[in-house]
């Protein structure tokens, strides 16, 4: 607690003669287009593959993309009908991670993962099968934040596939997430 | 860490005769990062956002006191253990009785700024902790037992044969593998660790007040990965880094992103506000230790206390022509470039930082990048008053400026000392104020012809 006492001490004393600044409001920015298109465009630029299709094709697309392999891994909030047959791996052990977003930022590309969900499956497998409902995407992330009413222990905005330029500033996917990052928006 | 920022000049001009290549990569980085920046700088009404964006800084450190309770507040309503560390050893303290408590044997790292400040991984390993650094670049640059060169890329001084001997000498990877085959041994090895350690460390690019929330960004998962899969997450937290609103985060995390590396928003961005609750996976005990370590001193300090506003995004030192010479290690302290010239100065002394204010031509590039509009220019002005009001400034230094005035306020002083300069040989090596420049650099060679003839023969027509 004596640590705490003399910041703040030394805090309050370096303030006395400061004068205080006003916090600005921030600006909502309305945007020109469909939220949904541009978050699949902002995507696609961030790296990802995305699309928009129907519950039914969605579910296709998912099989389709399951086709051989051993299992998958699965976030707790996934709905049953969109899991895409395949028994259940370990996360550090499966090839594909499905899971279902508590949200989507158009202008950023992002969609917004949570906790409740399970954590491995958003990180572990190489690549990262994400589906979002068409309602559930803002426009701009300031409004995506402003609507949130509670937050989970940890939210993730995934943008695109793990990436780092750290060795000799080349692009490199896959360094420790999922090298690529796919992402169906409901309609 | 310990500083040398004292060495600045000779370390520098070291750096560029021994290792004429990491100009080369250093320059070749920041000139791309640069690019980027300028690129997303442009799609947006940028000036607004950086207005805004030190509006909202400036309002939070006016009310330090206040957020800093309120955070502490919200953090412990969410389950985090909150802790105070006024110095370095108080932080090491908080570590130690962490590690001890839980019996670490392995520490997963995410590149932190502040931990390299604290001197985190020597301490680790002192308590017989395995520490992986689990940023690519940060993790090359552990193996090598180098400070990181640059806030976001922490190895950008290393070209890619310098990395591919490395990995050949370390794991066997043969001498010309491809970036990517050496990223997925990099992601093995580190995998592992992720997997089985017991501790995670991180820093945090902002702590929101209200919420309580640490917000984090990267590119690769590694921080995500840090700050879900080990049991205990600790995160160190310097006490500059609150914003009042979570909605606040809706201007920082992208305005971030497009001044460090000209993306929309870091690839990940974590938001974490406490330990996994009831039946979910993720650290069962979550730590903040909020940092002072010199902050307080510099928040008191009349001009320098604006340095507080930095968001460590890299722009300024990708900006600067100096900079981009020699990377950040002649600079001494694990903050270099512009920033670290006008922070360094606050956060040792300057009498340990006092040439590195020094380090920049004054041009006023690190301003233009500045996301929160930092005045450096102005601010290396100020130390260096500073250092000559001190009498930090070497006596050659006073003695010859005295000179220079004397030279340059009479006309035909002025002529007949040009007149000398020119018809005689420089004696290079004898006065201490040529030595000085021609240690590390070639001769001086004045110009056949002085400006103010050059410009009679123009005015002439000729
Ligand atoms: S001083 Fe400004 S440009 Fe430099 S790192 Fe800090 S915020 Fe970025």
């Amino acid at each position: 607690m004596e640590a705490r006492t003399r910041i703040l001490a030394r805090v309050r004393r370096a303030l006395k003669e400061r004068p205080k600044a006003l916090l600005p409001e921030h600006p909502h920015t309305p945007l020109a287009e469909d939220p949904v298109d541009l978050l699949l465009r902002r995507l696609e630029e961030n790296g990802a593959e995305a699309m928009k299709l129907p519950r039914e094709e969605a579910k296709a697309f998912a099989q389709r993309l399951a086709e051989g392999l051993p299992g998958a891994t699965f976030g707790k909030t996934l709905p049953q009908d969109l899991r895409p047959p395949l028994p259940e791996l370990p996360p550090e052990e499966a090839p594909l991670g499905v899971s279902w977003a508590l949200f989507a930022v158009a202008e950023t590309g992002s969609v917004a993962l949570s906790s409740e969900e399970g954590r491995r499956v958003h990180l572990l497998p190489p690549t990262h099968l994400v589906f979002v409902e068409a309602g559930r995407v803002y426009g701009s992330l300031l409004e995506a934040l402003q609507d949130l009413q509670s937050l989970p222990s940890a939210l993730g905005l995934h943008s695109g596939p793990s990436k780092s330029a750290d060795i000799g500033q080349v692009m490199v996917k896959g360094v420790h997430g999922p090298g690529r990052l796919i992402v169906a928006v409901l309609l | 860490m310990r500083a040398k920022a004292k060495l600045y000049p000779k370390e520098a001009a070291r750096l560029l005769r021994e290792k004429p290549g990491v100009r080369e990569a250093v320059t070749g980085a920041t000139l791309h990062f640069e690019r980027n920046r300028l690129r997303a700088y442009g799609e947006v009404s940028i000036g607004a956002w950086r207005e805004r964006a030190k509006a909202v800084k400036d309002h939070v450190l006016s009310h330090l006191d206040h957020y800093l309770e309120l955070a502490e507040r919200r953090l412990r309503e969410n389950g985090v253990q909150v802790h105070w560390a006024e110095t370095l050893e108080d932080a090491h303290r908080v570590l130690r009785e962490v590690v001890q408590r839980h019996g670490v044997r392995r520490a997963v790292k995410a590149k932190s700024m502040l931990t390299e400040e604290l001197g985190v991984n020597p301490l680790l390993e002192s308590l017989g902790v395995e520490v992986y650094e689990t940023d690519l670049g940060e993790y090359l640059i552990q193996l090598l037992g180098e400070p990181p060169s640059h806030i976001v890329g922490p190895a950008i001084h290393l070209s890619l044969e310098e990395i591919q001997r490395l990995f050949h000498e370390r794991f066997g990877t043969p001498l010309d593998a491809p970036p990517e085959a050496l990223a997925q041994v990099a992601r093995k090895v580190l995998r592992e660790a992720f997997l089985t350690a017991e501790l995670g460390i991180s820093g945090a690019n902002f702590l929101v007040a209200e919420t309580g929330t640490l917000a984090l960004m990267e590119n690769e998962g590694n921080i995500r990965l840090s700050t879900s899969l080990p049991k205990v997450h600790v995160a160190f937290v310097g006490i500059e880094k609150l914003l009042p609103r979570f909605q606040d985060l809706a201007l920082f995390l992208p305005l971030t992103a497009r001044a460090a590396t000209g993306q929309r928003l870091a690839t990940f961005v974590s938001l974490i506000q406490g330990p996994a609750r009831e039946g979910e996976e993720g650290p069962e005990e979550v730590h903040v230790v909020l940092v002072d370590n010199g902050r307080t001193a510099l928040l008191a300090d009349p001009e320098a206390w604006e340095t507080l506003r930095c968001l460590r995004c890299g722009a300024c030192l990708n900006a600067c022509p100096v900079y981009r010479q020699t990377g950040g290690h002649p600079y001494g302290y694990v903050y270099s470039g512009p920033i670290g010239a006008v922070l360094d100065p606050g956060l040792l002394s300057l009498e340990e930082a006092y040439p590195l204010p020094y380090a920049s031509s004054l041009c006023g590039a690190c301003l233009e990048a500045c996301p929160v509009l930092i005045p450096i220019p102005k601010l290396l002005l100020t130390w260096r008053h500073r250092a000559v009001a001190e009498g930090l400034t070497p006596s050659w230094e006073k003695a010859a400026m005295k000179a220079f005035r004397k030279v340059m306020e009479s006309p035909a002083l002025y002529r007949l000392f040009s007149k000398a300069l020119r018809g005689l040989p420089l004696p290079q090596d004898l006065l201490p104020l040529l030595r000085a420049w021609t240690e590390g650099r070639g001769p001086l060679k004045p110009s056949p012809k002085p400006f103010h003839e050059l410009w009679k023969e123009v005015e002439r027509g000729g």
